[in-house]
Parts: structure tokens; C-alpha cells; sequence
């Protein structure tokens, strides 16, 4: 009996990208520009330095970090970048992660079924 | 600060033994955990226990905790197929059967998504951490408020 459903085991990709989204949520000063930038919509590097107690160097390099993730999208604007947050970067991990509970709510079924079934023999009383 | 994880659980109408055996049974774990041969298990903490995923690969899940009948640890590698799980490439998988009068709890936790890149302890003022529910509830309430602002 296979219970391993391969359909149901995450892509290949996901778990690489998921791996980077985790890895760049792993810093708070991360988490706190990501918060930012989904309060206010778009921001430059100055902005958010301005706003956090980090100098706008740090910034920029945890923006390169999000911005590897796919966890935000940067455009030009004159001699800045603005940077947004792209939504569709969370939504691969938030499936991930779906994925993975998915999984082990799966595997506890038929732990369930197992375990009932051992519980209860359905023999016939000869 | 919230932890990446994930909990699932199910409550089961049979006795805590009779859940463990399930859990830690190679011919039962290689039903549940595996393609069906029973898996092979040393059931001791450092103990390796082998777990046939087909395509996927085989998994040399290490045992941290083993305490019958009421919590097994263990930690897979569930991305690095064929090597044994360690502090730094694995997720920490934990078992909790708890007694209740209708048969057993059985809860599963998943964690250490982030454990490669250890999370600091946030500052005061990070309070947006302490309503939200782990790793997946940071994910999708930056991912709405971000849809919110999209349109």
C-alpha cells in the first residue's frame, strides 16, 4: 500500500524557493521592511531607513536579499528604486506550507485507519 | 517570537500503545511514512530510521526523542534524500499521543523551516510578530495587506 502520494508531494522547485522566502523572513529587520512596505505600498531604501533603525546601507542589502526571494519587485523612479512587495512570491510559500500540513494531516489518517482497524479486527466471530 | 511550524491533529479511537505501535512498528511505518515494505528502524535517540519515499528517494531520518507511549522526534532531511538528517539540513518532526477518554490525541509538529539561518529575537516594537500564527500567518497577512494595496 502506498500511502506517499507523489501528486501530492510538493513540486521540486517550491521547496527551493520556499527555502529562500524562509531564509529571508528569518531576519526581523527583514520582516519589519516587508511590514513597511505593505503598510505603505511602495518605498525607496531612504525612506525605510528613515523609518527603522538601520542605516540605509543595511537597507539595501536586506531589499537585495528580499528582492532574491521574489519577495519584492524594485522600479526606477528618477535616481531611486521604489520597492514593492510582490504578493505572489508569499503565495508560493503560503502553498507550500499548505502543501506540507496537507501532508501530514494525510499521513495522520491513515495513522487513524491503522491504528483503528489494529484495535478492531474484522474477523468473523467463527 | 512565532515559530515555523506546522501542527496537525487527529484523534484516534485507540489506546496511546496501540498509536505508538503504529508510529514506531517498521511493517506500520513503512504503510504510513513509506511505499508499503516495512521501513527499518532503529528506535533509539541517534538511532536511524530509513524511510523508502520512491521517486523521491530514501530518508535517513535521525530519532532525537524516543519516550513510549506518549512522544517520538525525529529529525528528516526531507530535502536531501540519502543523507542523514542533521542539525542543519532537517526538519525537527515531533509526535504527541496524549490520553483522552474517547482514545488518543495524536499531534504532529513540524518545525526549523529557518533553522539554516538561525531567527534572531525581534525587537520591542515588531509587535506586528505577536497576533499573527507562525510562519504561515506572517506569510499570508503580509501577502493580503500587499493584495489589498495590488488593487
Amino acid at each position: 500500500m502506498t500511502t506517499e502520494p507523489a501528486a501530492a508531494e510538493p513540486a521540486a522547485a517550491e521547496p527551493a524557493a520556499a527555502e529562500a522566502v524562509f531564509a529571508a523572513l528569518a531576519d526581523p529587520t527583514r520582516r519589519l521592511i516587508l511590514d513597511r512596505l505593505s503598510r505603505r505600498g511602495d518605498a525607496s531604501a531612504t525612506v525605510l531607513a528613515d523609518e527603522l533603525p538601520v542605516t540605509r546601507q543595511a537597507v539595501v542589502k536586506h531589499l537585495a536579499v528580499l528582492d532574491q526571494a521574489g519577495l519584492v519587485t524594485a522600479r526606477r523612479d528618477g535616481r531611486e528604486r521604489r520597492y514593492r512587495v510582490r504578493p505572489a512570491g508569499l503565495e508560493a510559500t503560503a502553498r507550500w506550507m499548505d502543501g506540507i500540513a496537507a501532508q501530514w494531516a494525510a499521513r495522520l489518517s491513515t495513522i487513524k485507519r491503522l491504528a483503528e482497524r489494529a484495535e478492531r479486527p474484522e474477523r468473523d466471530p467463527a | 517570537m512565532s515559530e515555523d511550524r506546522i501542527e496537525q491533529e487527529i484523534v484516534i479511537d485507540a489506546p496511546r500503545e496501540r498509536v505508538w505501535a503504529i508510529l514506531t512498528e517498521p511493517e506500520h511505518v513503512g504503510d504510513w511514512f513509506g511505499q508499503g515494505e516495512p521501513a527499518q528502524i532503529d528506535l533509539r535517540p541517534g538511532g536511524i530510521m530509513r524511510l523508502d519515499h520512491g521517486e523521491h528517494g530514501t530518508f535517513l531520518t535521525k530519532i532525537v526523542d524516543v519516550e513510549p507511549p506518549r512522544r517520538l522526534a525525529y529529525r528528516w532531511a526531507s530535502g536531501f534524500p540519502g543523507e542523514v538528517a542533521t542539525e542543519t539540513n532537517s526538519t525537527l518532526v515531533e509526535f504527541t499521543l496524549a490520553a483522552e477518554a474517547a482514545g488518543t490525541r495524536l499531534t504532529v509538529v513540524e518545525s526549523g523551516f529557518t533553522t539554516r539561518e538561525p531567527a534572531p529575537v525581534p525587537s520591542a516594537d515588531d509587535t506586528y510578530e505577536s497576533h499573527t500564527g507562525g510562519w504561515a500567518g506572517v506569510v499570508r497577512a503580509l501577502k493580503e495587506r500587499s493584495e489589498k494595496l495590488a488593487v
